[in-house]
C-alpha cells in the first residue's frame, strides 16, 4: 500500500512539474494529463485495497511539519470510499482535459498554470482523505480550496470569471474560518491534535459545545458541498471553470463537504441528537427541491447542471440526515441503510455529473456558447456526446436500471423505515421529506428532457450549432469511462452495497451490515417491504426491447417507408425559430413555482411613426428574482461594507496620525505589560 | 329551476322529417362500411382550400346535433398526420397550393380524398380568377367529387361511403 501512495504523491507531483515545464505544448497536455491519471489510478487503488482488506494504510512523518505531530497521515475505510470517489471522477475528468485544453493554446488561459493547479488540486483533495490530525486535514483543505480558486479562475481575462472567483474565494473561506473555530473547539484548543485523540475525549464534552461544534462543522462543510442557502457560489463557479475542472469540483470536490460532515458527526462526535439528523434531513430536503426548481429555469446549460448539484447534496444529505436520526434512536441497522443510500448517491453522482459536464463541455467546445437557446440538432453533428449525455440525463434522472435510481430507491428505503420511531416529529418529518424527494425526482427529469431535447434534437438554432464538430478522441474516451460506470454502478448494487456497508462497519458504534444486506442480484430493505434487483430489470427492458418486432412481425405492421417532411400545419417554410424553446419548455412550471420564482415579464414595443399597426421591433424580456441573492446575501454584503467604511476612517493617510497611533498602542502595551 | 327552465326552453333539436328512414339506413350502412373497412372510426382532416365556407357549414352540420357523425363513427382530426381521408373544400387558391400539397403528402398511406362542393369540381363562381390555380384534382389526386352547392351532409356521407369502396381491402 505505501508503494502505491508514493506512485500517487509522485504521479501528480511530475504532473504538475511537467505542466510548468511545458504545459502549452500537446506533449506537455498529454504528461499533465497522464500524471493525473496515473496518480488518480493509484489512490484508486489504494482506496479499494483498503475497503477490500478492510485494514487502513497510516503514515506519520513528522519532520515534515516540525509543529506538533506533524503530517499525520491515516487511510480508513470512510477515507478509502471518498479516494475512490475521487479516483472514478479524475481519471476520465483528466483524459478529456488532454483534448479539452488544447483550446486554451490561443492566450486566453495560461496553460501551465492549469495544468500545475490541476494535478496540486487532485493531490490536496485526495490528501483530505488521508488527513490524520487536524493541522494536516485544515492544510490540505485549504490547498485544496486555493487549487481550485485558481482553476476557476482559468479564464481571468473575463470580469465574470474574476466576479465568480471572488464569490467562490470567499465563501470558501467564510466556511474555513467555522472549520478552525470547530476544530479548536473539538480538540480543546489544540490545533495538532490527532483525529484517534479526539474521537476519545470528544464524549466527554458538554452537550452545548458538542451542538457547537455540530454547527459549525455544518456550515464549514456546508458550503463546500453547496447546502442551500450556502450554495450561492456553486452556479458562479462552476460554469466558469474549464469544463473538466467543473466535472472534478461538481463531481468529486463538493463530496469533500460530505466526506467532512460524516467524519466529525458520525465518526469524532460519535452521531448526537434526533435534531442534529432532524436539521440534516430538513436541509438536504429544502436543497434538493430548490436546486432542481432553479435549474428548471436556467438556460445556461453548465449552470443547470451547477444547480443540479445542489439538487443531489440535498438527495445525499436526505441519506445522511435519515440516518443520524435513526442513529440517535438506536436503530443501527435502518441508520446504516441511510447512509449506504447518501454514500452510493455519493459515488453515482460522481460518475453521472462528471459525465454531464463533460458533455456540456464538448457542446460549449463545439458551439461557443452555454445558452441553450442557441442549440439544437447537436445530436446530428456530435452523436457520440449525445449519446453519453443521454446516459448521464437518464441516470440523474433516476430511471432505471442506471445508477441514479439505485441509490434514490435506497434513500427512499431509509425514509419510508420512519414509521419504526413513534415521535410525532419525526413520524410528520420523515413521509414530508419522501414527499420532497419524489418531487425533486420528477422534476429533475422533466428538466433534463429540457436539457437533452433543446440542446440536441430538432433544427440547430444558431450558425454556430449548424456548424458544431464532434469533440476529440480523448474527450470521447473520458466520457465513455464515465457512461460505463454509469451503467456499471446501476447493474450491480449488490457489489456496492456491500462494499459501503464494510466502509460503514463500527463507524459511530455501526453494525456489521455486510451480512444484512446481501444479495444474489437484488437489494433487500431490512424492514422486509422492499425489494429491488436493477440487474433483473435491465433483462426484463432487453427482452421487452425485443418483443418489439416479434409483436410488429405477428399483428403484421406494414414497413415500408416513405420520407416526408415534418408537419408543420402546412406552412411553406419551417425555420428553428418555430421550434419549442428551453423557455418555452420551462413556462408551465414557471407558473405553478410563481411563489418561489417571482418572475417579471417587460414586453417593448415599437411601432412605426405613422401607424401603430406596423410593428417595427418587439422586445420581450423574462426573468425570476433571485431570491438568496437579495433577500441573504444583499443585506449581509451592505452590512460588511458599511463596516469597512467605517473603518477606513483610521486609515486617513495622514503620517501624523499614524504616529499618533503608534505611540498610543505602545503606550497601552506598556501598561498592559505593567499590570498585568 | 331545473324544471322550469326545461319548460321553458323549446326543442333545441327537431326530427329529421319525411327523409327520416333514408337517412337512417344510410348511416347504419355507413356504419357498418366504416367497421368493416377499417375496425375503427374513420378519422378526416377537414381542408379549406379556398372555399366561400358553405361547405363548411354543411360539414359541421354533419358534426351537429342531428346527424352527430361521431356516434357511427366518424371522427374530425387536427392533424392530417391521424387522418384517413381528406375532405377538400374549395377551389384551389394560390395561397393554399402548397399547404394543400403539404397536407396530402403528411398523410398516411392509404389516404383518401373527397372533394366537396361544385368549386372543388370546376372552380364554380370563382372560375378564371387570378387568384386561384382551379380544381382540387388539378392539384392532388382526387377519389370522390360531391357535387352541390353546397352539398347536403347526406350527400356528404354518401361521398364518403362512395369513397371508402375505392380504399384497398384489407386482405
Amino acid at each position: 500500500m505505501q508503494s502505491l501512495f508514493f506512485l500517487m504523491l509522485i504521479a501528480y507531483g511530475l504532473g504538475a512539474l511537467a505542466a510548468v515545464m511545458g504545459g502549452g505544448t500537446a506533449i506537455g497536455r498529454w504528461l499533465v494529463a497522464l500524471g493525473a491519471v496515473v496518480g488518480a489510478g493509484a489512490g484508486l487503488a489504494l482506496g479499494a485495497t483498503v475497503i477490500i482488506t478492510g485494514t487502513s494504510f497510516a503514515l506519520s512523518v513528522p519532520e515534515l511539519l516540525p509543529l506538533g505531530d506533524g503530517l499525520a497521515l491515516r487511510l480508513d475505510a470512510l477515507g478509502a470510499f471518498f479516494l475512490v470517489v475521487i479516483g472514478v471522477g479524475a481519471i476520465p475528468a483528466a483524459l478529456y482535459g488532454a483534448g479539452y485544453t488544447a483550446a486554451y493554446n490561443d492566450g486566453r488561459a495560461s496553460l501551465p498554470l492549469l495544468g500545475a493547479m490541476f494535478n496540486l488540486f487532485l493531490l490536496t483533495m485526495s490528501l483530505v482523505t488521508l488527513a490524520d490530525n487536524v493541522l494536516t486535514f485544515l492544510l490540505m483543505w485549504e490547498g485544496m480550496s486555493l487549487a481550485s480558486y485558481f482553476l476557476v479562475i482559468t479564464e481571468s481575462g473575463e470580469e465574470r470569471v474574476r466576479n465568480a472567483g471572488l464569490w467562490y474565494i470567499a465563501m470558501t473561506h467564510a466556511g474555513f474560518a467555522a472549520l478552525v473555530a470547530m476544530f479548536l473547539l473539538l480538540s480543546g484548543g489544540e490545533l495538532t491534535a490527532s483525529f484517534v485523540n479526539m474521537r476519545s475525549t470528544s464524549a466527554f464534552l458538554g452537550p452545548l459545545t458538542r451542538d457547537a461544534i455540530f454547527l459549525l462543522a455544518l456550515f464549514g462543510f456546508g458550503v463546500k458541498a453547496g447546502i442551500v442557502p450556502l450554495h450561492i457560489w456553486l452556479p458562479m463557479a462552476h460554469p466558469v471553470a474549464p469544463s473538466h475542472v467543473s466535472a472534478l469540483m461538481s463531481g468529486v470536490m463538493i463530496k469533500m463537504g460530505i466526506y467532512g460532515l460524516m467524519r466529525v458527526a458520525l465518526d469524532l462526535l460519535g452521531g448526537g441528537p434526533v435534531w442534529w439528523g432532524g436539521v440534516v434531513l430538513s436541509l438536504g430536503a429544502v436543497s434538493a427541491l430548490l436546486g432542481v426548481l432553479y435549474a428548471l429555469m436556467e438556460h445556461d446549460l453548465k449552470r443547470l447542471l451547477a444547480y443540479h448539484s445542489v439538487e443531489n447534496i440535498g438527495i445525499i444529505l436526505i441519506g445522511i440526515g435519515a440516518g443520524l436520526v435513526f442513529h440517535s434512536y438506536g436503530l443501527m441497522t435502518l441508520a446504516a441503510l441511510g447512509f449506504i443510500g447518501g454514500l452510493y448517491h455519493t459515488i453515482n453522482h460522481a460518475s453521472f455529473k462528471g459525465l454531464l459536464f463533460l458533455g456540456a463541455g464538448s457542446v460549449l467546445h463545439a458551439t461557443h456558447t452555454r445558452n441553450m437557446e442557441e442549440m439544437g440538432g447537436l445530436i446530428k453533428k456530435m452523436p457520440w456526446t449525445a449519446l453519453f449525455f443521454l446516459i448521464g440525463s437518464a441516470a440523474i434522472s433516476a430511471l432505471p436500471p442506471l445508477n441514479g435510481f439505485a441509490s434514490e430507491w435506497l434513500v427512499f428505503q431509509a425514509l419510508l423505515g420512519g414509521f419504526n420511531i413513534p415521535v410525532p416529529e419525526v413520524a410528520v418529518l420523515m413521509p414530508i421529506a419522501v414527499g420532497m424527494l419524489a418531487l425533486t425526482s420528477g422534476l429533475a427529469a422533466a428538466c433534463f428532457v429540457k436539457a437533452f431535447g433543446i440542446t440536441f434534437l430538432a433544427l440547430p438554432r444558431s450558425h454556430e450549432a449548424e456548424h458544431a464538430h464532434e469533440s476529440s478522441l480523448s474527450m470521447r474516451i473520458g466520457m465513455g469511462i464515465l457512461a460505463l460506470a454509469c451503467v456499471g454502478l446501476g447493474l450491480a448494487p449488490f457489489v456496492v452495497v456491500p462494499a459501503i456497508g464494510g466502509v460503514l462497519n463500527g463507524l459511530g458504534g455501526l453494525p456489521d451490515t455486510r451480512q444484512t444486506f446481501t444479495f444474489n442480484l437484488s437489494v433487500q430493505s431490512p424492514s422486509g417491504f422492499g425489494q429491488m434487483s436493477p440487474t433483473l430489470v435491465m433483462l426484463g427492458l432487453l427482452m421487452l426491447l425485443a418483443l418489439v418486432p416479434l409483436a410488429m412481425w405477428i399483428l403484421r405492421v406494414n414497413r415500408r417507408l416513405r420520407v416526408s417532411d415534418s408537419w408543420g400545419c402546412g406552412r411553406a417554410g419551417q425555420t428553428a425559430r418555430m421550434e419549442y424553446t428551453a423557455t418555452s419548455f420551462a413556462e408551465p412550471l414557471r407558473r405553478v413555482f410563481a411563489e418561489l420564482y417571482r418572475p417579471t415579464k417587460v414586453l417593448t414595443v415599437e411601432f412605426h411613426p405613422d401607424s401603430k399597426y406596423f410593428v417595427r421591433s418587439i422586445a420581450y424580456k423574462s426573468e425570476i428574482a433571485p431570491l438568496f441573492e437579495r433577500l441573504l446575501y444583499d443585506p449581509l454584503l451592505r452590512l460588511v461594507q458599511f463596516a469597512a467604511r467605517q473603518v477606513r476612517h483610521l486609515q486617513a493617510g495622514s503620517l501624523h496620525l499614524y504616529l499618533v497611533y503608534v505611540t498610543v498602542i505602545l503606550l497601552i502595551l506598556l501598561l498592559a505589560a505593567r499590570w498585568f | 329551476m331545473l324544471f322550469s327552465k326545461i319548460l321553458r326552453t323549446g326543442l333545441a333539436t327537431e326530427p329529421l322529417g319525411d327523409s327520416s328512414d333514408k337517412f337512417i339506413e344510410l348511416v347504419r350502412k355507413t356504419e357498418a362500411e366504416i367497421q368493416r373497412h377499417l375496425g375503427r372510426a374513420l378519422a378526416i382532416r377537414e381542408v379549406d382550400a379556398g372555399s366561400c365556407n358553405g361547405c363548411e357549414i354543411e360539414i359541421s352540420g354533419l358534426t351537429g346535433p342531428v346527424y352527430d357523425s361521431e356516434r357511427f363513427g366518424i371522427h374530425f382530426v387536427a392533424s392530417p398526420r391521424h387522418a384517413d381521408m381528406l375532405l377538400v373544400t374549395g377551389p384551389v387558391t394560390r395561397n393554399m397550393e402548397v399547404p394543400l400539397l403539404k397536407t396530402y403528402d403528411a398523410t398516411p398511406a392509404p389516404k383518401l380524398v373527397v372533394a366537396v362542393g361544385d368549386c372543388a369540381k370546376h372552380c364554380g363562381v370563382f372560375k378564371g380568377s387570378y387568384a386561384i390555380i382551379g380544381s382540387v384534382d388539378q392539384v392532388i389526386p382526387v377519389d370522390v367529387f360531391v357535387l352541390g352547392c353546397p352539398p347536403e351532409p347526406t350527400d356528404i356521407l354518401n361521398g364518403i361511403l362512395a369513397a371508402l369502396d375505392r380504399r384497398p381491402h384489407k386482405k
